[in-house]
């Protein structure tokens, strides 16, 4: 069986701008931010105070899994626009997804089981440990309980997986999904990513690793930028191995690892250059720095607005594409809905999906004052209108994974 | 579809058997009382990995204090393993597929973030919680938890750059990690790769979760571990040991165990096999995993590898495909069949054979 060719059948997203994909197109298109003071709870004390929820989504949704309260509609929207139908086994699911969230009650029992003093109370955990067991719901805190509830939401039988590679989850899950569905593993795939994560906890986590911005402001490539905004939210698509009536297909996907550094990138973007070429090499013909076929005329950067992955990213964007990159223009979702980790990648991919459907490419919120070390042909303001035959996605996550989806109008 | 045939040319295992590989199929191993269960749970039987030598552990300490369990345990597999297939150089080419669990951070660090957040009534308090709890903690904590980091680690310490992916995993999600590799072998995506699973069920809160459950009253006995295949290409110049033929999972969400193995049976293609593998969790796949396999292949040798070495989690099937591995090298078997069974109710099928099929 030779490998088919994978297309984009449908899409789905509930961001911080909207409740499906097009109302977030039309917010994003127009320049909003969603990116604001945090709300939800008491964040004066932290290292950054600003985030971009989804609005309306709390933790008392969709049986207390804030995960699923966007991914299950994101998907019945990718779903529904899909328009397909096909045998149970022959669907399969591929989730970006990280750990759900135990709540403050249970990180009030876990401190007390242990005995609440300075010091761990071993015995006093021994205990307790039963009663702090009850509070762990399994299918909260499971990254695979997402693809589960999805898998059953769209009575899908066939292959599964859970991606869980942090800030590329959701990039690497579609292109799990499109080898599935190019290999011949399953004939239609919903893929995507979530991300839930403008909490306390992660607040917390990401603060201690000094990524996240003092300043409060999501301004990717910006001479500005000093740290990236939590966001959160969930993007889905539909690939089949059936045309039907799609526009884009995914030309070629690449993965590696910088193997540097547990949190800053390779200074010479080595990782990054090999995965955007792995993308661009599986689409056809390649060489470093010359022209892939198609054109890239629009990147979806991963650009999280941190000092040292934008330099990097924009330093690596010109060593893959050459001269071809002032041709082509290039942004990044994450000024507008900030940084939604296992969602994010996904989200990327909806964006530069719209670029090569519709023609409209989004540009950079929160970019003003551009960084000479960052020089790209970006977008600023508002969305420009132009032919796109090839779009770039990067997804680059903590740790050093990184992920590359290359995607063109089909012919 | 299943991937491309490819060869196997290396492993590494880190279990209650120890740094080793070789030998696992028939070493005998009792559990012994956990020291990293002790405190919280004293007296629990588990398959512990015994002390790691200074010179065998993974990195320095430096880089050890930023690593959960798992990640330790991954790190020093995947060192091993890429040394035992005599990968050196073509970082770039060498892919690396993980099933990973939850990694859970220390409690001691956990606690020490929340205990700093708590206000006058005891209650954790956002406002706290980001300026207190946040002073009290380690800043290396959020490496500890942070999922995809039992891949990253042995990746920047052994240099591995090239394709990967981190899969979650409560058992199939290992069997799709040895699955993804092998299509990035077969496929091209690189030339070679490592393929496995790393985990702790001693994770304190992890062995309350599973003592909850009933698992711990069902007779699950915990463990931890990491294993490693290492694969390239059919004539990619390496020594082959084996060759995969199969890796596939199969979803057993609607499906009772048993009709998931009768599917398994159809789809297995018509070649002997001559050894069963099995890693079951919990005592009800246990049965039905046995049952299977009476029936199916009456009088073929059964190796239980749950049994003998523990149930770690998303580490067990992996350990399963090393024991297979070690019986296929030392000549007991020459194409065995690896059925494990997860908690998330799917059913891994691997199928290694001493000869290529021809």
């Amino acid at each position: 069986m030779s490998p088919r060719r994978v297309f984009v059948r449908g899409a789905g997203a509930r961001t911080a701008l909207g409740r499906t994909w097009p109302e977030s197109v039309a917010a994003l298109a127009a320049g909003a931010s969603a990116v604001g003071p945090i709300e939800g709870f008491d964040a004066r004390g932290f290292p950054c105070a600003v985030a971009a929820p989804v609005p309306g989504a709390t933790e008392g949704a969709t049986e207390g899994d804030r995960r699923l309260a966007f991914a299950l509609p994101a998907a019945r929207e990718a779903w529904a626009a899909a328009g397909l139908t096909v045998p149970p086994g022959r669907l399969g699911v591929f989730v970006g997804a990280e750990s759900g969230r135990v709540t403050f009650a249970t990180l009030v029992a876990l401190a007390r089981a242990a005995g609440g003093g300075d010091t761990f109370d071993h015995a006093s955990f021994l205990r307790e440990g039963p009663a702090l067991a009850a509070h762990l719901a399994p299918a909260r805190l499971s990254p695979a309980s997402v693809t589960s509830a999805l898998a059953a939401a769209l009575g899908a039988r066939g292959p599964v997986a859970t991606v869980s590679l942090a800030c590329a989850s959701g990039a690497a899950a579609i292109a799990e999904a499109a080898r599935a569905v190019r290999l011949g593993e399953c004939d239609v795939a919903l893929a995507g990513g979530v991300g839930a994560d403008v909490d306390a906890l992660l607040l917390a986590a990401f603060g201690l690793l000094g990524a996240l911005s003092a300043r409060g402001v999501s301004c990717p490539f910006d001479a500005r930028r000093d740290g990236f905004v939590l966001g959160e939210g969930a993007a889905m698509v539909v690939l089949s191995s059936e045309r039907g009536a799609a526009i884009a297909e995914i030309a070629g996907t690449g993965g590696s690892l910088d193997a540097h550094h547990l949190t800053a990138p390779h200074p010479g973007g080595e990782g990054a250059v090999r995965a955007m070429t792995a993308a661009l090499r599986a689409g056809g013909a390649f060489t470093l720095g010359g022209a892939p076929s198609p054109p890239v005329d629009y990147v979806q950067a991963h650009g999280t607005s941190t000092v040292a992955n934008d330099a990097v990213e924009a330093a690596a964007l010109r060593r893959v594409l050459g001269a071809d990159l002032e041709r082509a223009r290039v942004s990044s979702v994450k000024g507008a809905l900030g940084h939604a980790i296992a969602g994010a990648g996904a989200l990327g991919f909806l964006c530069a999906l719209e670029a090569v459907e519709h023609g409209l490419v989004l540009p950079t919120a929160g970019l003003r004052e551009p960084d000479r070390g960052c020089e790209l042909p970006h977008v600023l303001g508002s969305a420009e209108t132009r032919v796109v035959r090839g779009a770039l996605v990067n997804a680059f996550a903590f740790g050093g994974a990184n992920v590359s989806l290359f995607l063109r109008r089909a012919a | 579809m299943s991937p491309r045939p490819v060869a196997v040319v290396g492993a590494a295992a880190v279990s209650a058997a120890g740094l080793c590989w070789r030998g696992l199929a028939s070493r005998t191993i009792e559990p012994a009382r956990s020291r990293e269960l002790e405190a919280s749970h004293p007296g629990t039987l588990a398959f512990e990995v015994p002390p790691i030598p200074p010179a065998a552990d993974a990195g320095d300490a430096r880089a050890r204090k930023a690593m959960s369990r798992p990640a330790r345990l991954a790190a020093i597999a995947a060192r091993e393993a890429l040394a035992d297939a005599g990968f050196r150089g073509g970082a770039e080419a060498t892919g690396y597929f993980l099933g990973v669990g939850a990694s859970g951070g220390p409690v001691s660090e956990m606690l020490a973030m929340l205990l700093g957040s708590l206000d006058a009534q005891g209650e954790v308090s956002p406002a706290r919680l980001g300026a207190e709890g946040l002073a009290a903690s380690n800043p290396l904590f959020t490496f500890h938890v942070l999922n995809n980091f039992t891949l990253c680690h042995g990746a920047i310490l052994s240099g591995i750059q090239g394709p990967n992916a981190a899969l979650f995993s409560r058992g199939g999600g290992t069997v799709t990690a040895l699955r993804e590799a092998a299509f990035a072998v077969g496929e091209g995506d690189c030339d070679r790769a490592l393929a496995g699973g790393a985990d702790t069920a001693l994770h304190p809160v992890t062995w309350s979760e599973l003592c909850r459950d009933g698992f711990a009253a069902g007779g699950l006995v915990p463990g931890e571990g990491a294993a490693l295949l290492a694969l390239e290409r059919i004539g990619g110049g390496g020594s082959p040991l084996a060759y995969l033929e199969r890796a596939s999972v199969l979803a057993g969400r609607r499906h009772s165990l048993e009709e998931v193995l009768e599917a398994a049976v159809a789809s297995e293609p018509d070649r002997p096999v001559d050894h069963l593998i099995l890693a079951p969790w919990g005592e009800a796949a246990r049965a039905a995993l046995h049952r299977f396999a009476r029936r199916a292949l009456p009088g073929a040798p059964i190796l239980d590898v749950t049994r003998r070495l523990g149930e770690s989690l998303a580490a067990t099937p992996a350990l399963a495909w090393v024991s297979a591995l070690d019986l296929l090298t030392a000549g007991s078997s020459a194409r065995a069949l690896v059925l494990s069974a997860g908690i998330d109710g799917d059913l891994g099928l691997v199928t290694l054979a001493r000869e290529p099929h021809r």
